[in-house]
């Protein structure tokens, strides 16, 4: 299977360390055998038709800072675009950083490689937040699959649990901690009585939160997931300016206290529940949702099935990876159908 | 007296010189008495040209319209002041070419706006090559004292369907136009000069014969006008036993029959494309490959059962490179129903053609041949559709092979000379990956690895002593 990977990030390494990972021979019973035939990044591009050499191209990110530094393959200053354009692939792996403002490069590089007839696999969430509705009718027009379970729970198979394990109940409800830097935060500040400052200062330090921290601790990050959720899961379209969000910046340590003797802890939570929204919610401590540290957990309460809750890490390089290769095989298998019916 | 069609190819009219010799031919044969009726390719390399500056232009600037346009002027225009001698014809023909390419400019500005090249606008676009060709070797004959006129496939009659890019001829319709307007000339001794390669379709839209080409349409008119003979001609001295390239004794082929000739299409350009052999099969009429540059040369002679006169087996042998051995395995393509048929089905939707397979009765294996350039999205759609799942299929590939075919119409029931074949080529050392032979038994085709395509060549030649 070739595959054009754009976005060479932690996530984008991640892949490339698990498809030149020996385990990988495991993969082989899946049928599965993965050609990288382009990698783009900001520096431009590297592509080989006949499949890129991972370990070389690593070793060139790793010194030049580019892909696009390789001898032989590299084209600097190359567009992502013309690359997905003009390179045979079966898929394309849309792995740059999260925009919400205009989604951008990502949404552009999602609609060319839909247009060129490639499927898509997405671990950017800002253009699903953004046009999830729009993404899905294209990739039906265009017949081709759009999948992107990275983009909730990062290796948590949150999506497919609800997609796939409960499919046929009806899913009436979703409440969920989508973000694991608001929730380490909280947990800190509950646990260890610091203020919000102090808490988000030591998540930085432990790289759980980034430099910039808004798109985490303003409730973005989880909106954008609520609308992936919203849409996948509900079947509702609508985009992150839909979602109502606030953020924990100005969670006190007072109310955080005030909760704890009533049992309870504070958690940045997501729901649907008629109106989407991103709020701060008190949480009884013996609910299964309420995780503690850098973990996600989100609960669906369905017609029949009732209240089912999964729990585990929501980000991470390798984690996020090992999700796109679930999204691969899924894909894999779906075109083998196709092809033989 | 005859009555034949000549066709000319690109090179041919390459230049003045080029074609003023092609003049002297057809001076030369009118002379004895022949009925000729001529058709032209585009001046060498000027399709591929309008080919490029049209998917250029497609999404590119105006300004490259005239760019493009001025060049071909000058090419045409140098063409002409080398070819023809009085001022008065040059003037006239320069009119003419300048009246045409400026129909073919606003074609271009038209494709240019609208951002879009169908295979329809592109027919247009290529049908200049042999317009402009046509006005000039006409302009020339008229120059040398003989009587000439040009046409357009459309304006000689010839009828399409309106698949554009390969259209196929309405024979009948085409017979009655292209009688009403070529009989009239050659009965007066006027020499058409038709365009090859276009035509029109039945609302008067420009089409093209894609594979055939020019030589599809010299066959046609062949057989809408009852010609005694068809003459290709060509920068070589006719088909030859293998490609001079590879061996140095190959030699001219004295004759063909037409199934030999079809099968010869994988021997490249320089032999006729089994479509165009469809007419003149149906009306028996012999073809002729010569050498413009050397038109005393016999040539090949392609017409019905010369094989029974000749006594050879194998008569020519191709080295066909650039091309790739998939190899798929595995316990469940043994004897079960349509496995064989997903493969092919497979590998057609994804516009992958199939050149040779073989497979045994015993073996759970089949082997195919593609194109080269098409191996990685091969490989690719087929580990998707048939790995995993516990299938235990296994599929490879090898880049580094050639396929070698010993061509013969006297092959059929001839026993021993496969054996011969593959002695020769085990002689020398080299291991035979793979083997098919078409039941009409006029073909064996066999794999060996790339580096020793030459030698197993040589071994054959030298086995079927076709340098003699």
């Amino acid at each position: 299977m070739r595959i054009i990977l754009t976005g060479y990030g932690v996530v984008g390494q991640s892949l490339i360390d698990i498809f030149e990972n020996q385990k990988f021979e495991n993969l082989k019973k899946y049928g599965f055998n993965p050609k990288v035939v382009a990698i783009t990044d900001r520096g431009g591009a590297a592509v080989n038709k006949k499949g890129l050499d991972l370990e070389r191209i690593k070793k060139v990110k790793t010194r030049e800072g580019s892909v696009a530094a390789d001898k032989k393959f590299g084209q600097p200053q190359a567009i992502a675009q013309s690359i997905i354009q003009s390179t045979e692939a079966e898929i394309m792996i849309e792995a740059t950083s999260t925009n919400v403002v205009n989604a951008e490069p990502g949404l552009s590089n999602i609609k060319t490689a839909f247009n060129s007839g490639k499927h898509v696999i997405t671990t950017n969430k800002g253009p699903l937040a953004l046009a999830f509705p729009t993404l899905t009718e294209l990739a039906d027009h265009n017949k081709v699959l759009l999948r992107f379970s990275g983009t909730v729970g990062g290796g948590t198979p949150i999506l497919e649990f609800a997609k796939k394990c409960l499919s046929g109940d009806k899913i009436n409800e979703m409440q969920g901690i989508l973000n694991g830097t608001t929730n380490y935060i909280l947990t800190e500040m509950a646990e260890k009585r610091v203020t919000f400052k102090k808490a988000l200062e030591l998540a930085q330090k432990l790289g759980y939160a980034e430099t910039d921290p808004s798109m985490d601790i303003n409730g973005i990050d989880a909106a954008c997931k609520v609308v992936i959720i919203g849409n996948w899961i509900f079947n509702k379209k609508f985009t992150l300016k839909d979602v109502k969000v606030n953020g924990i910046k100005n969670i006190t340590l007072k109310e955080l206290n005030n909760a704890t003797k009533k049992g309870k802890r504070i958690k940045l939570i997501g729901s649907i529940n008629g109106k989407p929204t991103v709020a701060p919610k008190e949480i009884r401590r013996n609910d299964p949702l309420c995780v503690s540290g850098v973990l996600n957990a989100v609960t669906f309460i369905s017609e029949y099935a009732g209240k089912q809750t999964i729990i585990g890490r929501g980000a991470g390089g390798i984690e996020t990876a090992g999700a796109i290769l679930r999204d691969l095989l899924d894909i894999k298998y779906n075109l083998a159908n196709r092809m033989l019916l | 007296m005859k009555r034949i069609v000549m066709k000319f190819g690109g090179t041919s009219v390459s230049n003045g010189k080029n074609i003023c010799n092609v003049a002297n031919i057809i001076r030369k044969n009118s002379k004895k008495g022949h009925e000729i009726v001529v058709v032209v390719s585009a001046l060498a390399n000027v399709t591929d040209q309008l080919i490029e500056a049209a998917n250029k232009i497609k999404s590119g600037k105006e300004e490259n319209i005239q760019k493009f346009v001025n060049k071909l002027f000058e090419k045409h225009i140098s063409v002409i002041n080398e070819a023809i001698k009085s001022e008065k014809i040059k003037k006239e023909t320069k009119n003419k070419v300048k009246k045409v390419i400026e129909k073919l400019e606003k074609i271009l500005k038209g494709i240019c706006y609208v951002g879009e090249l169908t295979l329809k606008s592109k027919d247009q676009v290529v049908s200049f090559g042999e317009r402009l060709s046509s006005i000039i070797v006409s302009a020339t004959l008229n120059d040398q004292k003989i009587e000439s006129q040009h046409f357009t496939g459309k304006e000689a009659g010839i009828v399409t369907d309106s698949k554009f890019g390969e259209a196929n001829p309405l024979m009948n319709f085409t017979t009655q136009q292209v009688i009403n307007q070529l009989e009239p000339l050659l009965e007066k001794k006027i020499i058409p000069v038709v365009t090859g390669y276009i035509a029109a379709d039945q609302d008067g839209i420009i089409t093209t014969l894609g594979r055939g080409g020019s030589d599809y349409t010299a066959t046609i008119l062949g057989f809408v006008l009852n010609v005694d003979e068809v003459w290709i001609w060509t920068d070589v001295d006719g088909i030859m036993t293998s490609d001079p390239k590879i061996i140095k004794e190959a030699k001219t082929i004295d004759g063909l029959s037409y199934g030999e000739a079809a099968e010869m299409a994988i021997f490249g350009a320089k032999a006729m494309h089994p479509r165009a052999l469809e007419p003149v099969i149906k009306k028996h009429i012999p073809v002729r490959i010569l050498n413009v540059f050397n038109p005393e040369s016999k040539g090949t002679l392609i017409s019905e059962g010369p094989e029974v006169e000749s006594k050879e087996v194998v008569k020519a042998i191709a080295l066909i490179k650039d091309v790739s051995m998939i190899n798929i395995k595995g316990a469940g393509m043994v004897g079960a129903p349509g496995s064989y048929a997903k493969i092919f089905n497979i590998l057609g939707k994804k516009n992958i053609n199939i050149m040779m397979v073989s497979s045994a009765v015993s073996e759970a294996n089949i082997s195919i041949i593609i194109r080269r350039n098409q191996i990685e999205r091969a490989m690719s759609t087929l580990e998707i559709a048939l790995l995993g799942n516990n299938s235990g299929n296994e599929v490879s590939y090898e880049d580094d092979v050639c396929v070698i075919a010993a061509m013969g119409a006297n092959m059929k029931g001839s026993m021993g000379v496969a054996s011969r074949i593959f002695t020769a080529v085990a002689n020398k050392n080299i291991n035979i990956r793979m083997i098919a032979q078409g039941s009409s038994e006029l073909n064996i085709s066999f794999v060996v690895k790339e580096k020793y395509g030459s030698l197993a060549v040589n071994a054959i030649h030298e086995e079927f002593k076709l340098n003699k």
